[in-house]
């Protein structure tokens, strides 16, 4: 875990609830949560437990109805940066413009994204050419290499990642996490991961949260490994343990949700 | 692809094969019998008309005139058809009001509208620009609402994660997510322009493909309705690749 211990994301209280077919269905309620900078958080949880819905609330796409969120220069536009299961580069737009999206809404960021977008291409194994490309030209793994490019230029505070690697081939999604986790450490970047892959929470997280059907934390793991690498630490002894503390406490929300 | 290759010049030898087989049919049954030439005409005496009134200018000028007609109208209606279906994605209550309306307007036939078209503009050119007008405009105003509302929501997200203003969203994604819409109501437009012109001079003109097709079956001159009836099939292919030629280079991206 970072050293640095200024906090990236602080929520407090925050509930929110759909209405639906004119009933309140609560998905969160008096939740609290703090990211530190450098911090990379994952959530597991059962299906529809609220934990996208908490990612949205975060990136300002919903309201909440009760609680804050602060964000670390949360008064800025680009506080967060949201990776989302599948990509959502305009297929219309070659690589290279989907990169410079950003650019275009706010042209403060052209000249910090014109310098880094080699660099970050190079991380991600990607050649320089790739930018002439359309993303319909682009495998599975590429396009979310290239959205994970898009959404660290724009420079956020904070990023967040609902379930990313989840429609990539095993080998591609191994890959991707390890280069993600590496350049996420090193910009000491604060992140927050949604998966139902208790592996990959393990292998990239510091902390696991499982989030209950109340839509509140019910359980949480600091994962300390002495092998960081995210590619190779499945398998060893202690990541055998992890899992295993992880699942007991998950089951008992599967097993909810399966009655 | 050897196979496509093979398949593709199989298909450009058979496409003549239809056009050939009826011309001579049509040739061999008009051939001996005046009586059949007199209702049906004859491939000869149509390809002679069309070196005659060729010869003479009447088939260009007539031509020029149902085209200009045809496509002012169809430049001008799919133009301010798209930009109001595209408007219409900012306001949904707007885009309910308006739904009924258009629906209504896409529902009269084009000729129930054309003897008021003709008492309002005159039996000259702006008559006719109007039908084409009003017969591409509310096709490529629903088609261009449609391309608006039928945003992938993940793309509305992105913009919204990324503090785009409405407009800049409406620019970036709503505007070229509704390309291929407005680019299929072209395609529609094109016989419909050339229907609304056609039928504004079938009513009433001075000049074009409609009045000469007209004048000529008034005349039992089966010859140049044919060649009228033909240069209306050219004229729509054409312009028909001319929006396959714009829609290779808009939508370059799909292929």
């Amino acid at each position: 875990m970072s050293n640095d211990l200024g906090q990236a994301l602080v929520v407090s209280a925050l509930s929110f609830a759909y209405v639906k077919e004119q009933k309140r269905q609560c998905i969160i309620s008096d939740l609290n949560l703090i990211v530190r900078q450098g911090e990379l958080v994952s959530i597991l949880g059962a299906s529809g437990c609220g934990k996208t819905t908490l990612l949205n609330l975060i990136a300002g796409l919903l309201e909440p109805q009760a609680g804050t969120i602060k964000i670390a220069g949360g008064h800025k536009h680009n506080a967060v940066g949201y990776i989302f299961q599948e990509d959502a580069l305009l297929p219309w737009r070659t690589v290279g413009h989907n990169l410079r999206l950003a650019a275009e809404l706010h042209h403060h960021l052209k000249a910090s994204i014109e310098t880094s977008l080699q660099d970050y291409l190079k991380s991600f194994h990607l050649s320089a050419d790739i930018v002439k490309k359309y993303p319909g030209e682009l495998s599975g793994g590429m396009r979310q290499r290239v959205s994970i490019i898009q959404a660290l230029l724009f420079r956020p505070e904070l990023i967040l990642l609902d379930e990313p690697f989840s429609a990539l081939d095993f080998y591609t999604k191994l890959r991707l996490e390890s280069e993600f986790y590496g350049l996420i450490k090193k910009q000491n970047k604060a992140a927050i991961l949604v998966t139902h892959d208790i592996d990959e929470a393990i292998a990239i997280s510091d902390r696991v949260l499982i989030m209950d059907r109340d839509g509140k934390f019910s359980g949480e793991f600091i994962v300390d490994l002495k092998e960081r690498e995210p590619e190779d630490v499945r398998g060893t002894p202690e990541f055998a343990i992890y899992f295993h503390q992880i699942w007991s406490a998950l089951k008992s929300n599967i097993a909810y949700e399966a009655s | 692809m050897k196979q496509v290759s093979l398949e593709n010049k199989i298909v450009w030898f058979l496409y003549p094969l239809p056009l050939l087989c009826l011309l001579t049919v049509w040739y061999f049954y008009t051939l001996d019998s005046k009586e059949h030439q007199f209702i049906f005409s004859s491939p000869t005496q149509v390809w002679q008309t069309f070196l005659r009134l060729s010869a003479n200018g009447e088939l260009l000028s007539n031509a020029a005139v149902t085209v200009f007609e045809a496509a002012i109208g169809f430049i001008l209606g799919t133009l301010s058809g798209a930009c109001l279906g595209l408007s219409l994605w900012a306001s949904r209550i707007v885009a309910r009001v308006a739904k009924p309306y258009m629906v209504a307007a896409g529902a009269i036939p084009i000729f129930a509208l054309a003897p008021i078209i003709i008492v309002w503009f005159g039996i000259g050119i702006v008559s006719k620009i109007a039908l084409a007008f009003i017969a591409t405009f509310v096709v490529a105003a629903g088609q261009a609402y449609q391309g608006a509302v039928t945003v992938d929501a993940k793309y509305l997200r992105l913009m919204q994660v990324f503090g785009a203003t409405k407009m800049q969203t409406f620019r970036t994604v709503v505007v070229p997510n509704s390309l291929i819409w407005v680019i299929n109501a072209m395609k529609l437009n094109i016989g419909l322009a050339l229907l609304g012109a056609f039928i504004g001079e079938f009513i009433s003109a001075e000049q074009g493909l409609g009045k000469m097709i007209v004048r000529a079956s008034g005349t039992y001159d089966m010859a140049t309705v044919y060649v009228g009836v033909v240069a209306l099939v050219v004229i729509s292919l054409l312009l028909t690749s001319l929006v396959d030629l714009l829609e290779r280079r808009l939508l370059s991206w799909k292929r």
